[in-house]
């Protein structure tokens, strides 16, 4: 009897994996823990998740490129995809439920490793993959009648498209149950939203769905004022970021059509300026301004690490606010709470 | 008093609100049982003919996901059995155990129904559309009595949720069929290649039906594979019928000559034989990865469809040059054929004009945005090359409608 090996061990063989972009080792080292006898939902809670957090970290602080954070992530969902084969034959004994990303939500690994931790908690699952149009979603409602929804939310620009998910879902009586990095790391956006539970994890999601009521009432609409002005910036959404793209420094001047490279600070600004706007709105419709806070931070972090100076976060800032001058609630949002710490 | 009237003004405002809000059968029983339990009566059971003589589901009792069946007696003229036939309401005040033996005929739920003793049961028939489709049977525990005002909320309850459940049990019945033939309309799942990837991407211009008039198909064995995408003229049910008419004649005609020209002659006079005023425009790969991945070669023949392009390692993408007219529209055409080779590193993607044709506030997406794409994900693989282009597209789209669109894409290597 060999000594049980630390999950860290594990962990680090399989990052080793990611960064080398080993596919086969990835999907062998996933298969191996199987064999032994780990859980599904360790190997994707504890290996796949834990290592691809650090692939985004590594982009964040520009240590990859995003060829290099695209082409370990191509491995993840492959390592994912074997543990999908083994959570395939867990006998179903629990009830049925949707897993889905709402428009706009282009990442589906995480909501991937969700319904397969779902499926080997013996619960039947539907992937319904990424950016699922709402009408997808609805179909589904009618056609499974599922016992619970879960939304998986990454980024910040989703979550008005997850709220109507959750108003579709609560709808039709279906308790709904969201994740992920837009929701932070307690359930106060998912509560603002009307979402029926909130799962700080893999594992509390799947633990959360055993205490899902099996009906629930229609979601009680969003305070009036900020919804309103949420929809106006979505409706405003092209023109205000072309806005902001005129003014601030680093994307000004710029002719270009498009990303000559995916590494560039001008590509990367352009993203930047969108989560700067997507944060807002989703402050607004959850009433949570930590969100512009800790985009703020985020923004800081991914410009600095390319080059570009403390400064133009905060300058960003104040071109968010002048942009954003028509539309008092965002106004006073961005004023009150973007980079406070950065400040000089 | 007021607790009670109050009760059975909320429980008849939300009925129509609530009850309309699934055509899912299991969800709107859920949903009836949501409403009335516990506020209206302790215990509430469904009680649902199945076809067999004499059986019916029961639904519920004290927990709302539990079913078990039944079999009535035939010659049984009381209880359960005569609302269901008779399809009038029976009230049993402070029920014997003989009466709740014929309304109840289940043993598990009966004890539980028991548990509550005494108790008033009430049994009332579900009647939708002119036919009885089953009962409902509520039970209210000692000291909470069904009042004549109850009896009659009970009845109207009864109605709404009979009209509901028929609804959702005829969407049932369409939505089975529906799903059936739908299910073999849907894009495949690809195979493992050895020495190659592959990845693929559909999204139908009604997204909801998740079928249209695109299509793609892989199919092969050991080191000698066949892929094509193609378009149906026209979308929705009627084109996505003829996709998989077509996949089907290609993989027909893939089993007596696997070179793309040649399979594209085959459908073209099946597709112009069948007599059909749609065409069907198609492009056929045929790849033959070398062992260990560091070459492959393709070969390429196309029927009015837009010719795949190759995003090259270094991060040049070459649309490769080859034409050929669409199929079912003039019989005997002959189509040329052509041979590439990719490396490792490089992708070759094959999309529909729903890409290239896609409407968003600048009018089209276009080829030369496309091209640009593709170059900053040189080197990306197969999964993210389609997953980066739909993303960019649907983006484009900005909620617009479009049509449908599908992506192929294949590298060597693992």
């Amino acid at each position: 009897m060999v000594a049980p090996e630390s999950p860290l061990d594990d962990i680090g063989r399989f990052d080793l994996s990611l960064s080398t972009v080993d596919t086969e080792s990835a999907v062998s080292q996933v298969e191996k823990l199987l064999d032994d006898g780990v859980a599904p939902v360790t190997v994707l809670s504890d290996v796949i998740v834990a290592a691809q957090a650090k692939v985004g970290q590594r982009w964040q602080r520009g240590e990859w490129t995003v060829a290099q954070e695209h082409a370990a992530t191509a491995v993840a969902i492959a390592a994912t995809e074997a543990v999908g084969r083994y959570a395939r034959r867990v006998p179903v004994t629990r009830g049925h439920v949707l897993v889905t990303c709402a428009e706009r939500e282009w990442h589906a690994l995480p909501a991937t490793i969700i319904g397969y931790a779902m499926r080997s908690g013996g619960w039947d699952v539907t992937l319904l993959g990424a950016s699922a149009a709402r009408s997808r979603l609805t179909q589904h409602l009618h056609d499974v009648g599922p016992d619970a929804v879960a939304v998986s939310c990454s980024v910040l620009g989703a979550l008005p498209a997850t709220r109507r998910f959750i108003e579709a879902s609560a709808a039709a009586g279906i308790p709904v149950i969201v994740g992920g990095p837009a929701f932070s790391y307690d359930p106060l956006r998912a509560l603002a939203l009307g979402a029926t539970a909130w799962a700080p994890d893999v594992r509390q999601a799947v633990v959360a769905l055993n205490d899902l009521p099996a009906v629930i009432p229609p979601a009680l609409p969003l305070p009036v004022a900020p919804a309103a002005e949420q929809a106006d910036l979505d409706r405003n959404r092209r023109r205000l970021v072309a806005a902001v793209d005129a003014l601030w420094s680093v994307t000004a001047g710029d002719t270009a059509t498009g990303p000559a490279t995916l590494d560039s600070l001008r590509a990367v600004a352009g993203d930047v300026v969108k989560q700067s706007l997507n944060a807002v709105s989703a402050a607004l419709i959850t009433n949570d301004p930590r969100a512009v806070a800790y985009t703020a931070e985020w923004v800081e972090q991914v410009l600095t690490a390319r080059g570009a100076d403390t400064r133009a976060v905060v300058e960003l800032g104040e071109v968010l606010a002048r942009v954003l001058g028509a539309y008092p609630l965002a106004h006073d949002l961005v004023d009150r709470h973007w980079a406070r710490s950065t400040i000089l | 008093m007021l607790g009670r009237a109050r009760l059975r003004a909320d429980l008849a405002g939300e009925l129509t609100a609530e009850l309309s809000g699934s055509l899912n059968l299991r969800r709107t029983r859920l949903r009836i049982f949501g409403l009335l339990q516990p506020r209206f009566a302790e215990w509430v059971m469904l009680a649902l003919p199945d076809g067999r003589p004499g059986g019916v589901v029961l639904h519920g009792g004290t927990d709302a996901r539990v079913t078990s069946t039944a079999t009535l007696d035939p010659d049984q003229d009381s209880g359960l059995g005569r609302v269901l036939r008779t399809g009038v309401t029976a009230l049993f005040r402070s029920a014997t155990d003989a009466e709740l033996d014929q309304t109840v005929p289940h043993p598990a739920l009966r004890a539980a129904a028991a548990g509550l003793f005494p108790a008033d049961v009430l049994a009332l028939a579900l009647v939708a559309r002119g036919a009885t489709i089953g009962a409902l049977v509520v039970l209210r525990g000692p000291g909470r009595r069904f009042e004549a005002e109850d009896v009659a909320l009970a009845e109207q309850i009864a109605g709404r949720a009979a009209m509901a459940l028929d609804s959702a049990r005829i969407y049932e019945e369409r939505s089975h069929v529906a799903s059936v033939l739908q299910a073999g309309l849907r894009p495949p799942t690809l195979p493992s290649i050895p020495d190659a990837r592959v990845s693929a991407r559909f999204r139908a211009a009604a997204e909801h039906m998740e079928i249209g008039g695109d299509f793609y198909d892989v199919h092969g064995s050991g080191d000698d594979w066949l892929l094509t995408l193609g378009d149906v003229c026209g979308k929705g049910v009627e084109a996505a019928v003829l996709t998989g008419r077509t996949r089907q004649s290609i993989r027909t005609a893939a089993y007596f000559d696997r070179s793309p020209a040649k399979v594209l002659e085959a459908l073209n006079s099946v597709l112009y034989d069948a007599d059909s005023e749609r065409f069907v425009t198609v492009v056929c790969a045929r790849l033959r990865p070398e062992p260990g991945g560091e070459h492959a070669t393709v070969d390429l023949a196309v029927a009015g469809h837009p010719s795949p392009l190759i995003v090259r390692a270094g991060g040049e993408v070459e649309q490769v040059e080859i034409t050929g007219m669409a199929t079912g529209i003039l019989p005997g055409v002959r189509y040329k054929e052509v041979s590439v080779r990719i490396q490792r590193g490089d992708t070759l993607l094959m999309f529909t004009d729903g890409v290239d044709e896609a409407r968003g506030e600048d009018g089209y997406y276009g080829m030369d945005r496309l091209l640009r794409l593709l170059s900053a994900y040189a080197g990306a693989g197969p999964e993210i090359v389609c997953e980066a282009v739909e993303q960019d597209v649907v983006e484009y789209l900005d909620g617009r409608t479009h049509d449908d669109i599908a992506l192929l894409a294949l590298a060597c290597g693992r």
